[in-house]
């Protein structure tokens, strides 16, 4: 697994996607002045503006990356070359998605000095109206990389079944948009408005995608990190192990799928 | 004409299109219509699952349009190029979506505050907007103040105003705040109110459009105050009440002559109150 | 336990789902062995299902029905894999690679300590001719050099049994004397290969024993040199002219004659007899050619006999 993981990861560097992709990194340096643009919270916009990039730069990563990286092995058939080493299945998928997993952590942790430098910058020349709370801001990018990283383990199941490339990343895209609003969607199912207009069928039906699509909301910890204001402990632990053992679950999935796949 | 030289032809031609018809399109979208400009937002309870995770973005860049269209708009009317009034329901409707996206956002308050209460006069949806913020920004005491101003000055409900205003003592912790629930609390004192509440705002604001507009206003009420002043010096010494401001001018009461920057003239009303024919705003002379 | 047999394969089917819901029978219960240090060619037109059972053998894909071992280990597991070095049809390495990087990586999924590997490397580069090429992507490289490093790969674990599916296609003379000569190198040195090929000339020059397969169906199996026996249809046999008497001969066709000699055709079961008379009757023999089939025909014949 850990040469897979090593190969993968030198191929991500060695990707002109990588490059690309990188290149829009360079917006953090623009951030003081872009936030200087606000009326009353410039360092609260610097905030907003850095953990906005680091995940938009994250998502692009996570779904090119991770739809991509078994698709193209198997359309440019290293496949062949690569299953048939003394390697299992398994230790591929695995070694594919945590090659990436660590990706999107390196890129987290670089755009995300990058991004307090920017922060800092600004709070010097417009001090907050409550003081920036550091561990926060690390605690939103660190749940966002998760978030992404969990991501990549849909991606990795959808490439494990999919022989095109369509599949994996309009699916991730989907699978993220929905994601991010199956709270929402489940709150206000159990609102009284909702109980007039929306039938029980379709009641169940949303339930049961609400249990099975992954819930992303939870990782979004950006207002706190913006606005300093503390999650509750017990919540962000709850989410952690969620998205631990959702990834985990998506990629054993994603393994035991792959395992059962001929290479024709 | 050979082969190989034709597309270089049509290249260099469909170049030259190029560059023509960016003359007109780059004059046409100079001249729209400011009014455009602001553009449709559509419905926070819709909205809201177009942003996935970058809620707090969109919100920002949301308010972010709104101020610069503001901004452009005060520009122009420095400028005297455009009378228009500023599109006030669209930028109310976006900074609801705004704050609905990311009800934490400050800008949001802080620009409603400033345009729904003077310019527009709705006092409720200001002080409604205000009340929502408080239940997130709980720390912030800008809020309680500007509702406590909004009841004093504009509605003149004193006991709600207090009670603001203690809020905001509280959270500030400066007495200036305590002090404001039990002062000012009567009619005669709401000019000094106003300059108190635009001097600081002014003096907070970075934004150099909502900071003009508030110097401009600010400016407008020392005038009044002045006029007030006068008025008061005649009254006391006369008796009664005097009929029209150049009465006062041509006593010598107030020099020198008062100027509306808003480029109206101030009169004396029956009552003795002081208005202007600007209304306080750009273009208010119909 | 293997005892000595390198690939043992018992009755390996595949049936491949195709469009409608036809069944396609891709290969049909092959049965065959190759004991350690042969080298086995495995021929057939294309689509007769070499390849498939080679992807069966290589865990690629797996076989419907029936089993297979590779020196004592059940295919399809990583075990299996650790003893093999493979070489996949048209083979595609990461392409953002160098010739190096990827052999190293190879090295290590087998598990090889670094200095044995570093080593190796260097000598595979050497043997395949890449040592210049070795810092430089894969992308770069001509089809053949890609080739080249697919056999670099196969060997840099120094395994008993090589499979090598089409290890000649689109390699240009020179590369195929290359990969003959590597063959002829590993049997010496006492390695399996298995190798699949549609090229009746490069089974004959270098494997101990064939397998035809035509349609999913193992048709011939046999040594390559019992085929070539078994392929002699007679013999061409001069005589000198002017000693002894020729009437005897009367009844073997005479191709040609002239005045230094006389040309026979001789019918391989007809061979004593005519040495017979020969002696008998005081002639001399010059020079006699064996008359066979080669194996291309042989190759031929089965194939036409089964579209028959």
């Amino acid at each position: 697994m850990k040469d897979v993981l090593l190969i993968t990861l030198k191929g991500i560097f060695r990707d002109r996607i990588f490059q690309g992709i990188m290149a829009l990194a360079g917006l953090i340096v623009f951030i003081p002045s872009a936030a200087s643009l606000s009326m009353r919270q410039v360092t609260e916009l610097s905030i907003t503006l850095s953990l906005s990039t680091i995940s938009f730069i994250m998502l692009l990563l996570s779904v090119f990356l991770g739809a991509t990286s078994m698709w193209k092995d198997i359309e440019r058939r290293y496949t062949f070359s690569v299953v048939s080493l003394p390697i299992s299945r398994t230790s591929y998928v695995f070694g594919k998605f945590f090659g990436i997993a660590l990706f999107l952590v390196l890129t987290a942790f670089v755009l995300g000095c990058a991004a307090m430098i920017s922060i800092k910058v600004s709070s010097m020349g417009y001090p907050p109206a409550r003081p920036v709370e550091w561990g926060l801001i690390m605690a939103a990018i660190v749940f966002d990389a998760f978030k992404y990283i969990l991501l990549v383990g849909v991606a990795m199941l959808l490439s494990a079944v999919s022989t095109s490339f369509f599949l994996p990343v309009f699916g991730t895209v989907s699978i993220f948009l929905v994601g991010t609003i199956t709270q929402q969607v489940y709150d206000y199912l159990h609102t009284p408005a909702s109980e007039k207009v929306v039938s029980a069928i379709v009641k169940n039906a949303a339930l049961v995608l609400y249990y099975l699509l992954p819930n992303l909301q939870s990782f979004d910890l950006k207002v706190y990190a913006i606005y300093s204001i503390k999650p509750s402990l017990g919540g962000v632990l709850t989410t952690f192990c969620y998205g631990g053992i959702y990834t985990a679950v998506l990629l054993l999935a994603s393994s035991l799928l792959f395992g059962r796949r001929e290479m024709k | 004409m050979t082969s190989s030289v034709r597309p270089f032809i049509l290249f260099i031609v469909s170049l030259l299109l190029y560059a023509a018809v960016m003359v007109p399109f780059t004059r046409h979208m100079k001249h729209k219509p400011v009014e455009e400009k602001l553009g449709y937002i559509p419905e926070a309870s819709t909205f809201q699952y177009l942003c996935a995770d970058q809620k707090t973005f969109i919100s920002s860049a949301l308010l972010m349009k709104v101020i610069m269209y503001f901004g452009g708009l005060t520009d122009k009317q420095f400028e005297k190029t455009v009378a228009a009034i500023p599109d006030y329901r669209g930028m109310s409707n976006i900074i609801h979506t705004a704050l609905k996206l990311d009800p934490y956002n400050m800008d949001g308050y802080y620009f409603a505050q400033s345009f729904l209460t003077w310019e527009v006069k709705q006092y409720a949806i200001a002080n409604k907007l205000l009340e929502y913020g408080m239940k997130y920004r709980t720390w912030d005491w800008y809020l309680p103040f500007f509702a406590g101003f909004n009841y004093s000055y504009f509605l003149k409900d004193y006991g709600k105003a207090a009670e603001f205003y203690k809020r905001a003592g509280e959270l500030s912790g400066q007495e200036l705040h305590f002090s404001l629930a039990g002062r000012y609390m009567q009619e005669s004192g709401q000019t000094e109110l106003a300059i108190a509440y635009l001097t600081m705002m002014a003096q907070g604001e970075k934004n150099q459009a909502v900071k003009k507009n508030y110097q401009i206003r600010l400016k407008a009420f020392k005038e009044v105050s002045r006029i007030e002043k006068a008025r008061d010096a005649y009254r006391a010494s006369r008796g009664q009440l005097p009929v029209t401001l150049e009465t006062l001018i041509g006593k010598g009461l107030i020099a020198p002559a008062p100027v509306d920057p808003y480029g109206g003239t101030f009169y004396l009303e029956p009552d003795g109150k002081v208005s202007t024919t600007s209304k306080f705003a750009f273009g208010g002379r119909k | 336990m293997s005892n000595g047999v390198a690939l043992d394969i018992q009755g390996l089917s595949k049936q491949f789902k195709g469009k409608r819901g036809l069944r396609v029978e891709a290969l049909c219960g092959l049965t065959m062995q190759v004991p350690q240090g042969e080298v086995f060619g495995f021929l057939g037109p294309n689509g007769a299902g070499k390849s498939t059972t080679i992807k069966c053998l290589m865990g690629l894909i797996a076989p419907t029905a029936g089993s297979a071992t590779i020196i004592g280990e059940t295919i399809g597991s990583v075990e299996s894999r650790m003893k093999v070095g493979f070489l996949p049809e048209n083979p595609a390495f990461y392409d953002y690679l160098s010739a190096e990087e990827y052999l190293q990586f190879v090295g290590r999924t087998f598990r090889m300590p670094d200095d044995l590997l570093a080593r190796r490397v260097e000598e595979s580069l050497r043997l395949l001719e890449l040592s210049d090429a070795r810092k430089r992507p894969i992308r770069s490289y001509s089809k053949g050099m890609v080739q080249r490093v697919g056999l670099a790969q196969t060997m840099i674990h120094d395994p008993e049994l090589y499979i090598l599916d089409e290890p000649m296609s689109g390699l240009d003379p020179i590369g195929r004397a290359l990969v003959k000569d590597i063959i002829l190198d590993l049997k010496k040195r006492g390695k399996t290969v298995f190798f699949s090929t549609h090229i009746t000339d490069d089974v004959e020059k270098v494997c101990d024993r064939v397998g035809v397969i035509v349609k999913g169906r193992l048709m011939a199996l046999d040594r390559v040199e019992t085929i070539m026996r078994s392929g002699i249809e007679g013999y061409v046999v001069q005589t000198k002219a002017g000693i002894g008497n020729h009437t005897a001969l009367a009844s073997f066709g005479l191709i040609r004659s002239s005045e230094v000699f006389r040309e026979y055709s001789v019918p391989a079961g007809r061979f004593n007899e005519f040495t017979a008379l020969v002696s008998h009757h005081a002639l001399e023999i010059t020079l006699i050619e064996t008359k066979r089939k080669d194996l291309e025909a042989f190759f031929l014949e089965i194939v036409e006999n089964v579209a028959r």
